[in-house]
């Protein structure tokens, strides 16, 4: 049996994917998609994709959401909670199997690196290769942060995980985004709190979202910064003034030191955000090695989605070529 | 010294007289005359200091807002350099299907469930049009709906007569049941109206007008022209009436558009394969608006529709459509119809019973 590639995603919401798959289909490749959802269906761990029919693995999401819904006899919203997180802890233990079973090498990016990404070893590691990251720092006290701002005009507050999104009891959701602190601000920190992921904040003349794949770089800038609304991050998306997004191409000395970057953390594939000030420097702010790059492939008209099927389909003839 | 950095994504079309300033992303145009155009040509080259320098200093204050209107319009910036990272769009373009675009003339006597319509549509076509020309049993267009239903199929767009039973609510619970249906056309109608049924996201048009044949088709008209990526860039190289598109005319034939005469095979008989490996099937879907008489020096060349079945010059594959009224040459608009030179081609096209 000839070796394939397998594509991990999810059943719903996942276009990306889909728009992969049809350039496979396109362009002949066969292909083996397994969604999160298909292990609901799964009889025994054989169903599982094994190590010798594999050739190449891209794991791009885990699941979408469970197909199955399951509650608690009495609903009570905290061990709901609790429910949830042992669901998807049981859930996670089952899809990682796969990151032991198939041999690492075979995984466009390093599935174990990916799945415990740490930011702030990400920064040092970026520090290392050369480039420049905004002034970090964890602290835990308001004086910390007062003395921040003797050297920083303003310095924002981010999470070292990820953003959340929160929920409460009415159905309101609440999103994090980053946030700004200074001088006039400062008294509503606590004196007080639990240790917080700061950075120096940088006026940006614009932003750049760099897709990383195998070795290049594909850039997009993004101009937000006349519009108010989304001067600290630009998710908070502004439907009437959208930002502009156009094509970029860095500089190829930091191109290369972000390919070192990549190399480090075993990454073939990854999102890069990188911030440029007014003085037209470059800042590193953090890797997504799952993120979205349809945000960029589409309005810079790079056709990264059939650039990633062509990349797959190389890995299956170059196998081809060693096992022939 | 400063620049005006324009964004990659707003792209020049120049025709003979006027220009055509084409936001790709916020899908907007703006019409500017040539000289216009060959300042902003300048700027991409100079520093504003410099243009001015150029153009002399009587043109200063129209140069200046020539500036302030592309700034207000946020359609490009001002900086101390022409920023070079900032690089050329790339105009190529490329889809994952063979077919992107498929007409169907709805007849109830066709089976659209048959190997034809399989092998079409996992082509992983993108958008589709049921035309319905005569009175149609809704149940019937549920059928056909039905089929679409687990397809990569993302869009389409069902051309109705009007009927006083087919009110709004009626076609809310359609497209809600069907939510790949995103546009209704009712044609027909008492009068022209735009109604959104399904919270808003699916218009529905009236249309005073029949559309009872084929032959109401490939009228030129500036509402119809979009300014967009995809179009923009597969009217660099291809046409954008015909690449890639399938049609299957009310008796199952199979051409390139209803209102083409050639047929390549029925849905009972030919193969998909066989209609796309036929190179008459393809030999519209190269024919480039730059190539075509009188489109070339349009400035609505990249926004265009165009239309390839019905042409000024019938014996002539690049002359321009027929029914397109503008003239690149004085700007203007006129009624197709009534232009004395197209009047043979009207005759031969048999169009006179639709422009009466």
């Amino acid at each position: 049996m000839s070796q394939q590639i397998l594509i991990l995603s999810q059943s719903h919401l996942e276009g990306t994917t889909d728009h992969v798959c049809q350039w496979l289909g396109h362009l002949g490749i066969p292909y083996l998609r397994m969604n999160g959802e298909d292990l609901f269906d799964m009889q025994h761990l054989g169903d599982l994709p094994g190590n010798d029919e594999i050739a190449v693995v891209w794991y791009r999401r885990k699941i979408s959401s469970f197909p199955v819904k399951y509650s608690l006899k009495q609903a009570d919203f905290q061990t709901q909670y609790t429910l949830k997180r042992f669901l998807a802890d049981e859930f996670n233990g089952l899809h990682s199997l796969l990151f032991y079973t198939i041999d690492r090498q075979k995984w466009l990016n390093d599935p174990i690196t990916e799945d415990n990404l740490n930011k702030l070893h990400v920064l040092a590691l970026a520090r290392k290769c050369g480039i420049s990251t905004p002034f970090t720092e964890v602290v835990t006290t308001r004086a910390a942060i007062a003395q921040l701002l003797e050297n920083y005009h303003e310095i924002i507050v981010k999470p070292v995980s990820e953003c959340i999104f929160l929920e409460d009891t009415a159905g309101g959701q609440y999103k994090m985004l980053t946030k700004t602190i200074h001088q006039n601000n400062l008294q509503l920190v606590p004196e007080k709190f639990f240790p917080s992921l700061v950075q120096e904040k940088i006026t940006k003349k614009f932003e750049i979202r760099t897709f990383y794949l195998d070795g290049e770089c594909h850039s997009m800038a993004i101009f937000s910064q006349n519009n108010r609304k989304t001067k600290d991050d630009f998710r908070n998306y502004d439907n009437q003034r959208p930002n502009r997004t156009v094509p970029y191409k860095l500089p190829a000395a930091l191109e290369f030191k972000l390919g070192q970057l990549m190399k480090l953390l075993c990454f073939r594939t990854g999102s890069i955000d990188l911030m440029v000030d007014m003085q037209g420097n470059y800042h590193f702010l953090e890797i997504n090695p799952e993120g979205q790059f349809g945000m960029v492939s589409y309005p810079c008209n790079y056709y990264l989605e059939r650039k990633v099927a062509q990349l797959l389909s190389k890995s299956i003839s170059h196998e081809k070529e060693i096992y022939q | 010294m400063e620049y005006f950095n324009l964004y990659a994504n707003c792209q020049l079309v120049k025709g003979a007289r006027m220009s055509l300033l084409c936001d790709l992303q916020m899908r907007r145009f703006y019409h500017i005359p040539n000289d216009t155009a060959d300042v902003l040509l300048f700027l991409q080259q100079h520093s504003i200091e410099e243009c001015m320098a150029h153009y002399g200093e009587d043109n200063r204050e129209a140069i200046t807002g020539y500036i302030s209107f592309l700034l207000s319009k946020e359609l490009g910036f001002k900086d101390n350099r022409l920023v070079p990272e900032l690089t050329p769009l790339d105009l190529s373009w490329d889809r994952y299907s063979d077919i992107t675009n498929v007409i169907i003339e709805f007849n109830e006597d066709i089976s659209y469930t048959g190997d034809f319509f399989r092998e079409l549509f996992d082509l992983h076509v993108q958008g589709l049009e049921i035309r319905c020309y005569h009175k149609t049993d809704l149940d019937r267009i549920r059928e056909l709906l039905e089929v679409f239903n687990g397809t990569t199929l993302k869009f389409i767009k069902l051309v109705l007569p009007y009927e006083a039973t087919l009110a709004l609510p009626a076609l809310d619970k359609l497209v809600k049941k069907y939510p790949r249906v995103r546009s209704l056309l009712i044609h027909s109608s008492p009068a022209d109206k735009l109604e959104k049924i399904f919270d808003g996201s699916v218009p529905v048009v009236f249309f005073s007008s029949n559309i009872n044949s084929c032959l109401a088709c490939g009228e030129i008209r500036a509402d119809y022209f979009m300014s967009n990526m995809e179009l923009f860039t597969e009217s660099q190289h291809f046409n954008t009436c015909l690449n890639r598109k399938l049609s299957i005319d009310g008796n199952g034939y199979i051409k390139n558009c209803p209102s083409l005469p050639e047929s390549f095979g029925h849905v009972t008989k030919t193969s998909v394969r066989e209609v796309l490996d036929n190179k008459a099937f393809q030999r519209y879907g190269k024919i480039r608006k730059d190539e075509i008489t009188v489109c070339k020096d349009c400035e609505f060349r990249h926004v265009c529709t165009d239309c390839r079945a019905y042409v000024e010059d019938p014996q002539d594959m690049y002359s321009r459509p027929l029914k397109c009224g503008y003239d690149p040459y004085t700007n203007s608009w006129e009624n197709w119809a009534e232009n004395p030179l197209k009047q043979s081609a009207i005759a031969w096209y048999g169009l006179e019973e639709i422009i009466k």
